[in-house]
């Protein structure tokens, strides 16, 4: 049976098993390929995406579970071309080595500081603890993302 | 291809649950079942979602107890308890557990039905708190304490499922301890859950102490509880105590920790439980 689903506010249908993980729908199906598969066991936050507002690991929600929900994937974080603020500061602190864990850093932190705008460096290692960087940029991100919430 | 049925009420899921028979098995959070290829554990022939059932996502404060859905999240449980002090233990587990995102997914429910996860956080913290469980079933309802609930959950009838988590409401004051080798962002290699009744002069009218990710299954730990009545809460004589029980404890070998290991650091952690009740007190 199709399942109906919203992406980045468009209507998708997906054809494959409701037990697939999301994450494979959005990037084999729909060729969104911003969420990266990389543990598949919900550890290093490669594949979040926000469903309902709610960051989560697309690797283990079954897109069955995501029907009539709102989904948004890193994709829809740049506005016509123009990158988000948070996308910019990581550009601005020169935070992307390799990229891999970029898209679930940034889908995880931009909900973050939504809800906490002013938060300290503290708070915002906490906020990462389920996103993994193998190559250990953390000193940077943290840094891009705490340069947003002091900000002002 | 593998089926699944989203359920849209309780009677719906229990009605496809017992038609399914062995062929069916229950989905809340689906953060276990997800893994389970990586484990080389088969799915069954179908799921029952339960995660669209409204009855299992409210959490009500009654008169005599707090009820939790069996859907509801530990990132929602976590915010339900931050004002309600007098289920603290609860509040840190629901609140600390895995990552974030896993905490925006996983349920209640599915962390007392994941038999094979010794790591998960609420169970201690629930037995700690006295918590019952009602099960739903095919013309009736019947409620299980957690720790009768975790004998029988690999062997429910057909049909059969957690409808909701009743925690009483006492003046018990309790903690959760968690010691993770990374320092968030990871499963705990033991748990500690305490709750005490304290009286007037300090001293420990009635305990309830458990313990996870120490055996295979979290337990109650009643020979230890027994050596704290009529003393008061100081952590160096409980770190004692502990140290004393701890031989009745059969350590779970894993590859983030030696069985040894566990029952080594086990009485640190009760220590650290009891100077944070102090602390609230
Ligand atoms: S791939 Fe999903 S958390 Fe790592
Ligand atoms: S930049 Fe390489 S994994 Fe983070």
């Amino acid at each position: 049976m199709p399942l109906h689903l919203t992406v980045n506010d468009e209507d998708r249908v997906s054809v494959r098993d409701p037990l697939t993980p999301l994450v494979d729908v959005l990037r084999d199906e729909f060729f969104l390929t911003g969420a990266k598969i990389v543990c598949r066991e919900g550890f290093c936050g490669a594949c979040t995406v926000w469903v309902d507002g709610r960051p989560v690991v697309s690797c283990l929600l079954p897109v069955g579970l995501a029907v009539d929900c709102k989904i948004h994937t890193v994709e829809s974080l740049s506005t016509n071309g123009d990158l988000s603020v948070l996308q910019k500061a990581f550009e601005d602190h020169d935070a992307v080595q390799c990229g891999m864990c970029f898209p679930g850093m940034l889908m995880t932190l931009t909900s973050f500081l939504d809800r906490e705008p002013r938060a300290t460096r503290e708070e915002i290692k906490a906020a990462l603890v389920g996103n993994v960087c193998r190559c250990t940029g953390y000193e940077r991100i943290v840094d891009a993302a705490f340069s947003l919430a002091s900000a002002g | 291809m593998n089926s699944l049925h989203v359920a849209t009420s309780v009677a719906d899921a229990i009605a496809a649950l017992a038609d399914r028979g062995d062929g069916g098995a229950p989905l809340a959070g689906a953060t276990w079942i997800m893994r389970a290829p990586i484990r080389k554990e088969q799915h069954p022939r179908s799921y029952v979602a339960l995660a669209k059932i409204d009855e299992l996502q409210r959490v009500e404060l009654l008169h005599d107890y707090l009820s939790i859905g069996a859907c509801v999240t530990h990132a929602r449980l976590a915010a339900a308890l931050a004002p309600l002090p007098e289920f603290r233990a609860l509040a840190v587990a629901a609140g600390s557990s895995a990552n974030p995102a896993i905490r925006q997914m996983a349920t209640i429910g599915g962390n007392l039905c994941a038999a094979g996860f010794a790591a998960a956080d609420l169970v201690p913290a629930l037995i700690c708190l006295d918590a019952q469980i009602e099960l739903a079933m095919p013309g009736e309802s019947t409620r299980v304490s957690v720790e009768a609930f975790l004998t029988m959950r690999t062997d429910l009838p057909h049909g059969c499922l957690v409808r909701r988590v009743m925690v009483p409401r006492t003046t018990y004051r309790s903690d959760h301890v968690r010691l993770t080798l990374r320092k968030g962002g990871d499963y705990p290699v033991v748990i500690v859950s305490l709750a005490a009744e304290l009286g007037s002069t300090g001293v420990v009218k009635s305990a309830r102490v458990a313990i996870g990710s120490v055996e295979t299954t979290a337990r109650r730990w009643e020979k230890f509880e027994r050596l704290l009545i009529g003393h008061p809460l100081d952590p160096a004589d409980v770190t004692e105590k502990a140290t004393l029980c701890a031989d009745e404890l059969h350590g779970r070998e894993g590859v983030e920790a030696p069985g040894w290991y566990r029952i080594k650091v086990l009485p640190s952690l009760v220590g650290r439980a009891v100077r944070n009740i102090r602390g609230q007190c």
